[in-house]
């Protein structure tokens, strides 16, 4: 009888732990980014860049393609965000602004001033900057909670204005006909086209977020995250170190809005709202503080839930809600991190009550 | 050469004075001791002196220039650096990058140059993770290199908050309580490391309120009770000065 | 200038949501005060006492008195489920999660009341007449006196609980000195789960009072909660009298500013508060005993 029971908990067991071992394989564990040129690291890298360079290729899903392109400009954004609460720790609920500063800067460029996309595309992500540098200086002396809800405060002034301006912002409509994005001739104007572009900026963004912090500015980051004392008896000027953290997010979600609007061709105040500041941050949380892939993997898993729970329309947000707040309970340290020792726990856990429901019977 | 000096600092916090007309003198390459029973203001020295709080009255100056309005930042620039009380080392990080993270002001780069890796912020990289891994081998910390800076147990965290400090390079240090919650082995290992770094030029400030410690290795000793300076002078002198005495025992003098 | 001659009747109007805001800022405070987390589903127990009260009157009973009291008593329950579901698994993690979390709840409640209820504004009936009166050349609906008379009853009731009983002193124990509460006795959990239900039933009493002046619907609960929280820390953040001083205050420099801006700029206006508050005065206009040095 023992054996025939022992069996059946092991069929069981596969069940749970296969998905989540090969969850594992795929996502990165924040410890790994402790290691110093770890080969089998790298390996990991050129697999996640061959997949994302061939994938679309094989599935020609336009459906598929423009679902990895929305999950592109999430992952910008994410990215951006990643630096900001991620790694510097300070808390940011009016992200979604800056997206917005960057998707409304190449509309009005392009639409009424006639500016070519490329253009617009490398002056959205300074004009957020300069957003950024100017509320930043005086929010960022605020701590914890305090930073959080003046951030929020901050999105929501920014989306009544936008809502106002009419004719800056076309208003509550907002601004239609974007032209897709082109360089020199080539437009960007089918999904697969978009894909490379939205990835492609990734990136390097990417590569730029992963070069600052494996150098002094990210130590610098997560000193001030860390404790700001004694960041400051390092020599970090902490105000400073936080407003070039919070700037810098600001560029990525102002390069995704500039893509955003050469993408989807309008802009308008509904998609800048605070449920996209709280979807981000969520992202990033998920994704794992400390860690740059975390997020992005989150963002693409999120949009394809997002997509798959838009077919049960009605029912869509409430069990958003819920598998938000169900993902937060189970993995508050974020889905990447240390996701090999949850495995284990989750193995030992679900056998010892196994055995203990047997023992009883 | 004086390196470092105080000069009538007061601060007062709600009421209690922490500091009191409090003023002190630390000469180049000596290891100075300040002690005194709890409460007696020396952690608050501490922090006004590395600019994390600002004196209500008085200067502090180092190497001859006044330093009591700078910006904490700014005075560690200068050259001193230090540890705390409840040690603060940076806990989501590894053991190597929080010595690295103490080397920030001498590393070059900055927003821009880190993150496109131009080739003098790569070449940076590689000397300082050089570097740290000789820092951490003086401190016998070598071996864990790649841990988490949260698993180390309590004594070797104060060892890797000291490596922080010297990664800097600094001039002075302050080091805060640093044997406490120490055995008495690491206790040793941490005088012993401390006489080295004096050898080597490095000049202390060490402010502990357990009397043992401090006076085997220091200088110089000055006592502070409620915020004031009692006694200054080599360490078997202060011994035994009856005042110290009854600070520490808080015996009132007209009992005596 | 024409706009001064409408101040008195912006003041009313403005004296009347304040109360709301003051109710909304008071429930924050309550679970502020005794767990340190933000709730922002706060303004969802508005909106559910608003809505579920015109749901039960329509489809259950033509009492208003039952439908109102069965509606709050359900609300009261959601509040109690959301501590034990969301507040309570997460007692351990770093306090933006919860936060996050109560914002998930949000999302959760506004849309689950949208798709139970439909998305249509609810409107009640006003508990006496229609009919606005004059006073000294303001025009008063009979409801924003309710609004005023039930808030200072309530006021006075959550005083009375907080001082004079055993329990409303134990909540109080709790949240100043939690760890000195919980040593002699009082549960931190089981405070901070009576806290989501004070809150709860505040909220659907301030719910029930405003739906027959504004309308109520699923998503109205979010704006309502942001502006509750901006009274809570302009009246001084952590502190029940702040609150109701913030709520008034807040209500009532809304309602001004539409005299001298566009209206559609009205709900920046909260938010602009907010902004000048915490920049020039974090603590609010009472200060606040709370001093955030921590982290979070």
């Amino acid at each position: 009888m023992v054996d025939s029971d022992k069996k059946q908990f092991r069929k069981r067991d596969f069940l749970y732990v296969i998905p989540l071992w090969l969850l594992s394989l795929i996502v990165p564990d924040a410890d790994d980014l402790y290691s110093f040129r770890s080969k089998e690291f790298k390996r990991r890298e050129l697999f996640y860049l061959g997949a994302l360079l061939f994938v679309p290729l094989i599935w020609r899903d336009p459906h598929f393609h423009h679902l990895m392109v929305l999950a592109g400009i999430y992952a910008i954004l994410a990215l951006g965000l990643s630096l900001f609460l991620g790694y510097a720790g300070q808390i940011s609920l009016g992200h979604a602004a800056f997206f917005g500063i960057g998707a409304y800067t190449t509309a009005i460029l392009t639409t009424r001033y006639g500016f070519p996309p490329f253009l617009a595309f490398l002056i959205s992500p300074f004009v957020a900057a300069v957003a950024a540098y100017l509320i930043g200086r005086p929010i960022l002396k605020l701590k914890g909670y305090f930073l959080a809800i003046a951030t929020l405060g901050f999105g929501e002034i920014f989306q009544v204005i936008v809502r106002e301006s009419t004719v800056l912002t076309g208003g509550v409509i907002g601004i239609f006909d974007i032209p897709f994005f082109s360089i020199g001739g080539f437009s960007f104007d089918t999904y697969l086209k978009q894909y490379y572009l939205t990835w492609g900026v990734l990136l390097g963004l990417f590569l730029y977020s992963k070069n600052l912090v494996r150098s002094k500015m990210g130590r610098a980051f997560l000193a001030v995250a860390a404790s700001e004392e004694a960041a400051s008896t390092i020599g970090i000027n902490v105000a400073r170190t936080k407003l070039g953290v919070f700037v810098i997010g600001a560029a990525f979600a102002g390069f995704a809005g500039s893509l955003f609007a050469s993408i989807m061709s309008i802009a308008n105040p509904e998609a800048f709202s605070l449920n996209l500041s709280i979807l981000i941050v969520i992202m990033v949380i998920l994704g794992g503080m400390g860690n740059l892939y975390g997020p992005i993997f989150i963002s693409i898993l999120l949009t394809w839930l997002i997509d798959i729970l838009g077919k049960y329309q009605a029912w869509s947000l409430p069990i958003y809600g819920v598998i938000l707040i169900l993902l937060l309970i189970f993995f508050p340290d974020g889905i990447g991190t240390r996701l090999g020792i949850r495995l284990i726990y989750l193995i030992s856990y679900w056998s010892k009550k196994k055995r203990r429901d047997e023992g009883k019977v | 050469m004086s390196l470092l000096r105080v000069e009538e600092i007061t601060k007062v916090y709600d009421g209690l004075r922490a500091l009191d007309r409090f003023s002190l003198n630390v000469e180049k390459g000596i290891i100075k001791g300040l002690i005194g029973p709890n409460g007696a203001g020396k952690s608050t020295l501490f922090h006004l002196i590395s600019g994390i709080e600002k004196p209500d009255s008085g200067k502090i100056y180092f190497k001859d220039k006044e330093i009591t309005a700078l910006e904490s930042h700014e005075i560690s620039a200068l050259g001193i650096g230090r540890t705390f009380q409840t040690v603060q080392t940076l806990s989501n990080m590894t053991v190597i990058e929080n010595i690295m993270a103490g080397m920030h002001l001498r590393l070059k780069g900055n927003l821009l140059s880190s993150g496109l890796r131009l080739p003098w912020t790569a070449r940076a990289e590689k000397g300082a993770l050089k570097e740290a891994k000789e820092i951490l081998d003086l401190l016998g910390l070598l071996g864990r290199w790649k841990s988490p800076a949260s698993q180390l147990p309590l004594g070797k965290q104060k060892l890797l908050e000291l490596g922080r400090a010297l990664a800097m390079k600094p001039e002075l240090i302050l080091l805060d309580e640093p044997a406490s919650g120490l055995t008495s082995a690491e206790g040793d290992q941490l005088k012993e490391r401390i006489h080295q770094f004096k050898r080597d030029g490095m000049t202390f400030c060490i402010v502990e309120h357990q009397m043992g410690m401090v006076m085997e290795i220091a200088d110089q000793v000055a006592v502070l009770d409620n915020g004031r300076l009692i006694a200054e002078g080599p360490p078997t002198v202060v011994e035994r000065d009856a005042q110290v005495m009854d600070a520490y025992l808080k015996r009132k003098r007209s009992d005596a | 200038m024409d706009s001064w001659t409408y101040l008195p009747q912006l003041l009313a109007s403005g004296i009347t949501v304040g109360a709301i805001y003051a109710l909304v800022a008071l429930g924050f405070v309550t679970i502020t005060r005794a767990s340190q987390i933000i709730n922002f589903a706060q303004g969802e127990f508005v909106m559910l006492g608003g809505v579920l009260t015109f749901f039960l009157l329509k489809d259950l009973t033509p009492s208003y008195l039952l439908a109102a009291s069965m509606a709050i008593g359900i609300v009261v329950m959601v509040g109690f489920l959301m501590y034990l579901s969301v507040i309570y698994p997460l007692r351990k993690a770093p306090m933006l999660i919860p936060l996050i979390a109560t914002l998930g709840a949000s999302i959760f409640l506004s849309n689950t009341s949208g798709f139970l209820f439909g998305t249509l504004p609810k409107a009640l009936p006003p508990f006496s007449g229609q009919q606005p009166f004059q006073i000294f050349g303001v025009s008063l609906l009979p409801q924003s006196l309710w609004v005023l008379g039930a808030t200072f009853l309530l006021l006075v009731l959550l005083y009375l609980l907080s001082h004079r009983t055993l329990l409303g002193k134990a909540m109080e124990a709790s949240s100043t000195d939690p760890l000195g509460a919980d040593l002699v006795g009082i549960s931190r959990n089981r405070m901070v789960f009576l806290a989501f239900g004070v809150s709860a039933g505040t909220g659907a009493i301030a719910g029930i009072l405003i739906t027959p002046i504004f309308f109520t619907s699923y998503n109205s609960g979010t704006i309502l909660g942001l502006k509750g929280f901006i009274a809570a820390v302009l009246g001084g953040w952590g502190k029940n009298t702040g609150a109701i001083l913030g709520g008034f205050a807040l209500g009532i420099l809304e309602a001004l500013s539409v005299a001298f801006i566009p209206a559609g700029y009205k709900d920046g206006v909260a938010f602009a508060i907010l902004l000048l508050i915490l920049y020039f005065r974090p603590k609010g206009i009472l200060g606040s005993p709370f001093v955030d040095s921590r982290r979070w």
